[in-house]
């Protein structure tokens, strides 16, 4: 499963998956061992620059053609802990820019996240509705724009008066927003880019945790 | 007398609005990805980071064929419809015939006319286009002394204006919303005002509000935006439109100002690796022809230096940048009509040595490559306020100029050269340059002067760039 993620290669991946599942193995030590495993190399390499956006995509598509076979064989309670958290990420609202989003989008998947990307121009409501649904720990906003930033404040303060905002953890970046920014507005994490992004999730799952 | 038959405008909006296959982004993605893959392939084109400037022509003319081909087979999508916008062969070959190879901007004194430029040109650039990009100034007299401070600069013939300010009215403007709109139509007036200022009320500038409407309210061919200056359409990473890139496409095709489409191939997006995203960026520039329409009416273009998403990110002049800029700039120079500018925005701040360093790396990709104009700003992106002056923009004119008939080979030694001095700087773990100095501190706001400590790092680097054999004498000017 681990080259078969490596390889970009979902036909693999879910032929290894079903012969894990007729070997008898342990299956979320296979999903931790074999396909997180490889997917996280694919995101080691995308940092180092020797691979792109488009093969993390790729590598996601491999992992989950596996993991769509392996589900049925694996109680949903286990599987819920082999997730590191579950993230409802897009831009905010008047932004179309996609690619920082799809980036992130793709390491924290690579990184063992639950990953809902809404996409580009996505509205509060929308995000948190989504959040709702999926019983997500953290909403991840991105803006590349100073005039769409705005519409991350906001999104705090929809939470706040819906009584939501202790469920949530709030995570922005992006290209112009800055870490005085997101304290600014009270978000509780900041990324300056994918790799560090990925940190703050996981610190903010952590402290969730506690 | 060209014989317009490539598809209008109208056809290709009825075909982004309305005919046009509908496909899901991922899956029109993921197609650029394995079509520039299995060209660059084809065409064994290969980043080489010890040539960033290279002189091979038939390197250029098979990344121009690569680029066309891409077009051909992956065409444009808009994001809106989820339509794809396709053109067969023989409508391409059209559209691209249709180009002119001139556009005359600016008024009275300030008309300028816009022409293309071969590859190792001996003419400077007809245009100098300078600007101040991703800063934050505030509304009012500040932003006026700003571009007073680029427009009073001889060798600038045009400037760039954007993106929208943060604040309108003394309120925090969001995209899209009715003070944008507002803002549009103050930004404009102000720089108006900077230009009238600088003696130069016909100078030509071109605005980049990201909403149309900001753009559409500021059209006045008395106080606000007139038809000898131009609205920025934006090509979005890779080969897609939105409608309000359209809407403005539209604006200025009704109104009668100029069409400045930007696109920026990007390393490690959707196209992949340095080879994919120069292909691509050349699928841009053919997009601007077909979708933008730039053929019809005055326009010029800006292929974008091509950022890398990973790992340094964002990052305009970085080495494979160098390289992609440089070839793309030649591929479109040998092989079409269009005029070709540079957008390129520094990674260090003004009045520092590293962002002049950063500014001739650019220079060396565009001016001997056959670009015809540059423009320029500060891509630390964070929303520092007031990183920007007339200065770096007085640089990229003089350095524009000299580089005019330089050989590809001294370009490439010399980017070379500019590159090995800051990359370092530009890593994932660094810090990606000095901030830099705001304006005030470079200027004396009284009187509209830089300051003498900046006056000397200027003169510095521009002595080290003598001594690396770059010659300032403006003698190659009367050949043109």
């Amino acid at each position: 499963m681990f080259n078969a993620v490596l390889t970009f290669d979902s036909d693999a991946a879910a032929d290894a998956a079903r012969a894990a599942v007729a070997l008898n193995i342990d299956l979320v030590k296979a999903i931790e061992e074999g396909l997180a495993k490889g997917l996280r190399e694919v995101g080691d390499r995308f940092e180092r620059g020797e691979l792109w956006l488009p093969h993390l995509m790729l590598g996601a598509e491999a992992m989950e053609a596996a993991i769509k076979v392996l589900e049925e064989h694996i109680p949903r309670e286990e599987l819920e802990t082999i997730s590191r958290g579950t993230v409802v990420i897009g831009t905010v609202e008047g932004d179309i820019h996609d690619l920082g989003l799809r980036i992130v989008a793709s390491m924290l998947r690579a990184n063992g996240f639950k990953v809902y990307d809404l996409g580009c121009d996505t509205r509060s409501l929308d995000f948190i509705e989504k959040a709702k649904e999926v019983r997500a720990d953290i909403i991840a906003l991105s803006s590349l724009m100073t005039t769409t930033m705005p519409f991350m404040k906001d999104l705090i303060e929809a939470l706040e008066s819906m009584g939501l905002r202790d469920q949530y953890r709030v995570l922005v970046g992006g290209g112009p927003v800055t870490e005085e920014w997101a304290r600014t507005i009270g978000a509780d994490g900041y990324g300056r880019d994918a790799a560090e992004a990925v940190k703050a999730a996981k610190e903010l799952i952590m402290k969730k945790e506690k | 007398m060209i014989e317009l038959t490539a598809p209008n405008l109208w056809e290709v909006l009825d075909r982004a609005c309305n005919t046009g296959q509908i496909m899901a982004v991922k899956e029109f993605d993921m197609k650029i990805f394995n079509v520039a893959s299995r060209l660059a392939k084809e065409y064994d084109i290969k980043y080489d980071p010890e040539t960033p400037v290279p002189n091979d022509d038939s390197l250029a003319d098979d990344a121009w064929k690569a680029g066309l081909q891409l077009f051909r087979e992956v065409g444009a999508y808009c994001i809106n419809s989820r339509r794809v916008i396709e053109f067969d062969e023989s409508e391409i070959k059209d559209g691209l015939r249709e180009i002119r190879g001139e556009a005359v901007i600016g008024e009275g004194s300030e008309r300028r006319v816009v022409n293309l430029r071969s590859v190792e040109d001996k003419r400077p650039p007809s245009i100098v286009c300078g600007g101040v990009i991703e800063s934050n100034f505030p509304e009012g007299e500040l932003f006026v002394k700003l571009y007073q401070s680029i427009a009073q600069e001889p060798i600038i013939d045009g400037f760039y204006v954007g993106p929208p300010l943060q604040s309108s009215e003394g309120r925090l403007v969001r995209s899209g919303t009715p003070l944008e709109a507002h803002l549009g139509r103050s930004m404009v007036s102000w720089v108006r005002e900077a230009i009238r200022r600088a003696g130069r009320p016909g100078m030509h500038f071109i605005s980049a509000c990201t909403s149309a409407i900001a753009n559409v309210v500021a059209c006045d061919p008395y106080e606000g935006l007139r038809r000898s200056d131009g609205i920025v359409s934006t090509i979005m990473p890779e080969l897609k439109t939105d409608y309000e890139n359209l809407t403005k496409v539209v604006c200025c095709h009704d109104y009668g100002c100029i069409k400045h489409v930007y696109n920026g191939g990007m390393i490690g997006g959707w196209a992949g690796g340095p080879e994919g995203a120069l292909i691509v960026s050349i699928a841009n520039a053919i997009m601007a022809v077909m979708v933008y329409k730039i053929g019809i009416g005055a326009s010029y273009h800006a292929l974008g230096y091509l950022r890398a998403s990973s790992p340094n990110y964002s990052a305009f002049v970085t080495r494979p940048c160098v390289w992609g800029s440089a070839i793309g700039s030649q591929a479109l120079s040998r092989n079409t009509n269009i005029i070709n500018t540079a957008v390129a925005m520094t990674n260090a701040g003004p009045g520092t040595e590293m962002q002049f360093q950063e500014v001739v790396a650019a220079l060396c990709a565009a001016i001997p490559c056959g670009r015809e104009g540059l423009s320029e700003g500060v891509r630390r992106f964070k929303v520092v306020p007031l990183l920007g002056s007339g200065l770096e923009n007085r640089f990229w004119g003089e350095v524009g100029h000299a580089m005019a008939g330089v050989k590809r080979d001294f370009a490439n030694s010399l980017a070379d050269e500019m590159l090995s001095r800051y990359e370092n700087k530009i890593t994932r773990d660094s810090e990606g340059g000095p901030l830099g100095h705001t304006f005030d501190e470079i200027y004396d706001l009284n009187t509209l002067t830089p300051r003498k400590k900046f006056l000397e790092v200027y003169e510095k680097v521009k002595k080290e760039l003598e001594d690396l054999g770059l010659e300032f004498s403006h003698a190659h000017k009367e050949e043109k």
